[in-house]
């Protein structure tokens, strides 16, 4: 997936269709953190804090399935990906960027705490349960960080740590 | 997170209400990021610059300590601001909590 053109409104994208089918199916997999993960404190040092935790998880649970219906509808709306003969086009706005970060990073951290959470990402032993999950994972992090070069970040690299 | 990088800013806690006053002090309540490693650091100071409005030096510096550190207090605040920051850093499903100035 590469950046191709930018307007004030628009990012245009190439997509090669193996990587179309990869984000298609990571998408589908939207939501996969539980609403139970988020927390509003560590302490629960309010007086009302298993009311506030209830109304937090209620407000995530909601806007999931808004953003699952947006998924669905991006997916399937005509004209949306464009087929040329070499590769896929398809634009985003500066807004649909932040969604799709959003949504895409549920898909990392779920497919994540689906592994159990390894520790800087040592992979655990792969099997057919969790091979999804951690591909999920990964898919996920190439294009957050596809999306995030075209708003001009990049990961450090080797020189920046030195 | 999943990258390292090396700190080379301080700038402050972002702190919105300076009443002054103890009564303003005591309710006080700290917006806290904690690390995940799988949080990309281009993501999370990303996140960090949508959410606060943040420059991306002061975005980075608070994103290299939560890497560093384990966490990183983004502001002080009050109770409904907090919870308004939480609510945003967890959209972007970043662990965010806040916690009760001591």
């Amino acid at each position: 997936m590469k950046l191709i053109r930018t307007t004030k409104e628009q990012f245009a994208f190439s997509l090669g269709k193996r990587e179309k089918q990869l984000l298609f199916q990571i998408l589908q997999m939207y939501p996969l953190v539980p609403p139970s993960h988020h927390q509003l404190s560590k302490t629960g040092e309010r007086s009302s804090h298993h009311e506030d935790q209830r109304l937090l998880e209620d407000a995530v649970a909601e806007q999931r399935r808004e953003n699952r219906k947006q998924v669905l509808a991006m997916l399937e709306e005509p004209g949306r990906f464009r087929e040329t003969k070499d590769d896929i086009r398809f634009s985003l706005t500066p807004a649909e960027i932040e969604w799709l970060l959003q949504v895409l990073n549920d898909v990392r951290v779920g497919g994540w705490l689906a592994l159990g959470e390894p520790e800087e990402l040592e992979p655990p032993e792969i099997n057919a349960t969790n091979a999804p999950y951690l591909l999920a994972m990964e898919a996920a992090g190439y294009f957050e960080s596809q999306l995030l070069a075209a708003l001009g970040h990049h990961e450090p690299t080797q020189l920046d740590e030195s | 997170m999943a990258e390292t990088a090396t700190p080379v800013i301080m700038p402050e806690v972002g702190q919105e209400e300076k009443t002054g006053s103890k009564s303003g002090l005591d309710s006080a309540w700290l917006v806290v990021c904690w690390n995940d490693p799988v949080n990309l650091m281009v993501y999370v100071t990303h996140v960090f610059q949508a959410v606060f409005g943040w420059n991306r030096q002061k975005a980075e510096f608070h994103m290299k300590q939560v890497h560093n550190q384990g966490k990183s207090v983004l502001a002080r605040t009050t109770m409904e601001k907090a919870e308004h920051y939480v609510h945003q850093l967890q959209k972007y499903t970043l662990h965010a909590t806040m916690e009760r100035e001591q």
